[in-house]
């Protein structure tokens, strides 16, 4: 059959459900099956996953004109989703092609929710098209035999690759398709991505730089114009001291009516706890909505996040309160308007949960912005203009995980054993490892067979072995099994299962928050009132409880800062405030009140100046920065700063962040005209500085902790398993110490202070903004009192940093323990 | 090995029931009067251990614990070492080959309290001359690895692998391990590298030290601040 001819099967589908296919659509099956490889650009919603799953089908049909009585099976594609949720939604899109066409095409799904035995029928007899995770897809290369599963798979498609671009599943990914594109022989590798700054760098990332896939690739982008309205929500009563934490239920009842004039709601909020507690304070003050809201995280089990897509579907939901879980994918019809609970912190992300609504072709998307503070106005207002001009962010690739690349040479000598000659001409045509040194692979070769790089006395290190003819295996089950357990747990905390004394699992928490909890206590998961019982083999067992409780579970999520070009659009937006008010947005004139109160004391500053203040209060001298650069930026600057000025006498800092700007708290008093004097915020020996105040800190202790998990150095414990792994538990602090203390050249140490230095504390950025603080005036308001501005940084009590430079004797003979009153 | 001058080292005494006991910086306690000598919770071969199961702790962890146990013996040359606990992490292992050699440097009479992760086998311990026993009393004294609460008894235990949360003002803060007393117990840092701790919350009418660098530190205690508006 020519390529005309399948065509026609295609139009003719398309015929026959009454819809006409776009140009993207129509490009991406002309060029998959010229059997190119590419990156599509399309948003959610726009039949993206038509574009590619239709040339799959073609293809087949292609080779095998017979299809209709002589059905060829084995696996044929592989679509890689980034969350399980998007799954059920792609393989009914794709069974309804499958069937309608009369293929008799199967479609699977493989996700951490699939059961055991579903995944030993699937080792005898692959489906046509796999729906999985990139997880679940390096499981597949630790089972054995893989290469044989791969064999005949025509394509690799990766939905959403933008949100595994700039992660290390991204980087799972860039390893998993090195190996598939050498085992399989007609493989076409394709992403999908909504728009990012740098789609062209993720098409490379995707299929390798100078590969010949990329050479044989291309971008084809959608162009679909959609009209995407924001509205901001403004209390009639403006607060003058924008607290932090406040979670934004003050503004509940603004939510009501927009909940009652749309026909599904959806609310997104930013964390998993905010959306139990709003959940549960939307029922508490509006009983009627009894049965028509519903709360969807991703610790929520997969039967009750299944029902509420489907009741989604069926239109038989008011409002659902929800996190980045239904972020993706999902094609939600009847979703009419999108409730955006707390800054986005970026624009894609922003565009995205836009998008939700009006989730057809043509029809407008509106997005009410909720507030949770006074300040965030400002970003709502700064977003606006982001979604006028189409402002969106780039994704940082990372490069050279060592630990995510030990995990993945792991997973190969657990399958079928690799040759290292073999493996790092693929590894080094990834974008991750391009550049990796013979040294630094040689290292990761005896870091995995002899756990050190030379062979030691009273030693019995076992991994991986060498065989005689020089293949990399390992051979021990306990070690084998204990990977492939690791494999999904590939970032985060411990998870423990949340069970029904009387069985009936609820969802997973994290184990830090169930360690502080003691019999009887009283907690709200997944909209109920649960009253703990104990933990029993990685279990926590519960009751219903009628009690009432404050007590919600937090989980640690990533921390997400604003970009460059939207704290360029935030500053701008509050420079206008000094402004004539016929020149300001809504929602900064709604913000009078507030800016009033600000320059009582200090000032709201300019363009050409930088503002700092500082005053005492009772938790001490608080000394406060306002570059206006976003959260990182902020982080990378107050470690900067901190680390100068402990360098003119020993001090000790706490340090907290935000959008904003950035707090340096202290026992001490901090001359801050010496700071202006002695130029501190010079570019002059920036990177080194930089680099010597992580040592100050504990940046990158904690992003140790990643590492060591995913290198396979901590066990986080099974979930759900019920095996015992306390002795070999540990955490990864202690092992940060012994690695610092014995082992520091260790490049899997060295690893953590290089990701905080390339992705935390973004260099390039700290140094354009502190050459635009040089040409500023710095403006220095020393105040009685703490300033509306300064509020959300001097209450934030959590997520603090520490520098210092005084000796531990010293600082702590200033300290005290706190005596509890019985 | 290196061995520390007395001079540098700043221990604290304490008396309990009209005898005085010695704690040292590295979390030892020393019985003045019989000349015994509590370290408790070393988890000798928990590195080794993790390595056989595939976790690449630097190897040269290994080591510090007996050069940290060869100093504290040297500091107060006791008639007897009693390990309160925890002295193995976990089975055998070529760990306990280095074990073996060290004990035969050691002058002082052996003895282990067993606790819960000492699942080696007492004949290997009764081998080098090591008396395994489950508790000990003496002179109205109770050594156990658990703690334990028996009538007429101070009580001397492990297991906990105490440590203490201290605050300073700008939101400052520090753990620290430590010896950690209440009216009839007295509970004795882990000594081991590579080895955890439990933030105690102290309580009224008990006693904290901290162990800090190369000294123990009374940890002061202050009154929980009524947490009002901060304007």
């Amino acid at each position: 059959m020519n390529r005309d001819e399948l065509y026609k099967i295609a139009e003719a589908w398309f015929q026959q459900q009454d819809w006409k296919p776009f140009k993207f659509q129509k490009d991406t099956w002309k060029a998959f099956l010229q059997g190119k490889h590419g990156l599509l650009n399309a948003p959610t919603g726009s039949g993206k996953t038509y574009a590619l799953w239709f040339p799959i089908v073609l293809n087949y049909i292609k080779n095998n004109p017979g299809y209709k009585t002589n059905y060829q099976k084995g696996l044929k594609a592989v679509w890689i989703t980034p969350l399980r949720a998007l799954s059920q939604e792609i393989r009914q899109s794709a069974e309804r092609v499958t069937a309608d066409l009369g293929t008799q095409m199967t479609v699977g799904i493989r996700t951490g929710d699939t059961s055991t035995k579903e995944r030993t029928r699937m080792k005898k007899q692959m489906p046509d098209l796999l729906i999985t995770t990139p997880e679940s897809l390096q499981l597949l290369l630790a089972s054995k035999g893989y290469d044989k599963v791969f064999k005949h798979c025509s394509a690799i498609v990766v939905d959403e690759w933008h949100e595994l671009l700039g992660t290390k599943r991204g980087v799972q990914m860039e390893l998993a398709l090195s190996r598939i594109k050498t085992v399989s022989k007609d493989l076409r590798i394709w992403g999908i991505s909504a728009t990012i700054g740098n789609l062209e760098q993720a098409r490379e990332v995707l299929l390798g730089p100078d590969t010949l896939a990329f050479e044989n690739s291309v971008l084809i982008k959608a162009n679909l114009k959609k009209k995407i309205t924001v509205r901001s929500i403004i209390p009639e009563k403006m607060e003058t001291f924008p607290w932090r934490g406040h979670l934004g239920l003050h503004l509940l009842e603004y939510v009501v009516p927009i909940i009652n004039t749309s026909k599904t709601t959806l609310l997104f909020t930013n964390t998993r706890s905010q959306c139990e507690i709003w959940f549960q304070k939307i029922l508490e003050k509006h009983p009627e909505y009894a049965g028509d809201i519903a709360m969807h995280h991703g610790s929520i089990n997969k039967e009750t996040r299944n029902w509420v897509e489907q009741a989604i579907r069926n239109e038989s939901l008011k409002a659902v309160v929800c996190t980045s879980s239904l972020d993706l994918g999902v094609d939600f019809a009847p979703v009419e308007t999108v409730v955006q609970i707390g800054g986005p912190k970026g624009v894609a992300r922003f565009l995205q949960r836009a998008g939700r609504s009006g989730h057809q072709p043509g029809k407008e998307s509106v997005i009410h912005f909720l507030p949770t503070h006074a300040m965030e106005l400002i970003e709502a207002s700064a977003l606006q203009k982001a979604v006028t001009h189409n402002t969106v962010e780039d994704r940082l690739p990372y490069l050279n995980s060592f630990d995510v690349l030990l995990q993945y040479l792991t997973t190969l000598a657990v399958s079928d054993g690799f040759y290292p000659k073999d493996i790092l001409p693929e590894i080094r045509q990834t974008f991750c490892y391009q550049a990796i040194s013979e040294n630094q692979w040689q290292w990761l070769l005896n870091f995995l067979v002899m756990g050190s790089q030379s062979l030691q006395t009273y030693d019995e290190y076992k991994k991986i072995e060498v065989e005689d003819d020089g293949r990399f295996k390992v051979n021990n089950r306990g070690i084998a099994m204990r990977h492939r357990f690791q494999i999904g747990t590939i970032v985060g905390n411990a998870h423990l299962s949340v069970k029904y004394q009387s069985g009936g699992y609820i969802g997973s928490i994290e184990e830090f928050f169930i360690s502080k909890l003691n019999r009887g206590d009283v907690f709200t998961f997944a909209g109920r009132n649960l009253e703990f019982i104990r933990i029993k083999d990685m279990q926590v067992h519960v009751k219903n409880s009628k009690k009432k409780t404050r007590r919600v579970p937090s989980w640690a999520g990533g921390r997400m800062t604003l970009s460059a070009q939207m704290s360029e659009l935030l500053r701008n937006e509050l420079y206008t405030a000094n402004q004539a008010t016929a020149g300001q947005s809504k929602e900064i004139k709604s913000l009078n009140d507030l800016f009033k109160r600000q320059r009582r004391e200090s000032i709201v500053p300019n363009t050409d100046e930088f503002l700092i203040e500082t005053f005492k209060t009772r938790d001490g001298h608080h000394h406060i920065f306002y570059p206006f650069e976003g959260r990182f930026v902020h982080e990378a600057m107050g470690s900067l700063l901190g680390y100068r000025i402990s360098l003119l006498s020993p001090i000790t800092f706490s340090l907290a962040f935000n959008d904003y700007g950035f707090e340096l708290l202290s026992d001490q008093i901090i001359d801050i005209q010496q700071v202006i004097d002695n130029n501190l915020f010079s570019t002059d020996y920036m990177s080194d500085d930089l680099y010597k105040s992580l040592n100050a800190t504990e940046m990158a202790r904690r992003k140790f902790r990643d590492i060591a998990v995913i290198s396979g150095m901590v066990f986080t414990g099974y979930p759900n398993k019920g095996i015992k792994m306390k002795h070999l538990q540990s955490n990864s602090q202690l092992l940060f110490d012994v690695f610092r203390d014995y082992e520091p050249d260790n490049l899997l140490y060295q690893q953590a202070f290089r990701e905080t230095f390339e992705h935390q504390l973004e260099e390039g950025r700290l140094r354009l903004a502190l050459e635009r603080i040089a040409t500023q005036e710095i403006v220095w308001k020393p105040c009685e009192k703490p300033t509306p501005f300064s509020f959300p940084l001097i209450t934030d009590r959590m997520s603090r940093e520490k520098l210092s430079s005084e000796k531990l004797e010293d600082r702590i003979k200033k300290m005290a323990a706190i005596l509890m009153r019985k | 090995m290196s061995i520390v001058p007395l001079t540098s080292m700043n221990t604290q005494s304490i008396e309990i029931k009209n005898k005085k006991f010695i704690m040292h910086p590295s979390g030892v306690l020393f019985w003045d009067e019989k000349s015994i000598l509590l370290i408790s919770d070393v988890h000798l071969g928990k590195v080794s251990h993790f390595r056989k199961f595939g976790a690449a702790v630097p190897q040269k962890a290994i080591y510090k614990n007996f050069d940290l146990l060869g100093e504290a013996i040297a500091f107060f040359k006791p008639e007897y070492l009693i390990f309160m606990g925890d002295l193995f992490h976990s089975s055998l292992n070529k760990e306990w080959q280095l074990f073996e050699k060290w004990t035969v440097t050691v002058d002082s009479n052996i003895i282990l309290v067993v606790g819960n992760h000492d699942i080696i086998s007492p004949l290997n311990y009764e081998d080098l001359g090591i008396q395994v026993v489950s508790e000990i009393q003496l002179d109205g004294f109770l050594l156990t690895h658990h703690p334990e609460e028996r009538d007429g008894f101070f009580n001397f235990c492990g297991h906990v692998h105490p440590s203490i949360r201290m605050v300073g003002l700008g939101r400052q803060s520090a753990r620290l391990r430590c010896f950690f007393k209440t009216e009839n117990q007295l509970l004795l840092p882990a000594f081991g590298e590579f080895t955890g701790s439990h933030a105690l919350k102290p309580v009224e009418g008990c006693e904290v030290f901290a162990l800090l660098g190369d000294m123990v530190l009374p940890v002061p205690f202050k009154e929980k601040e009524p947490r009002g508006p901060l304007l």
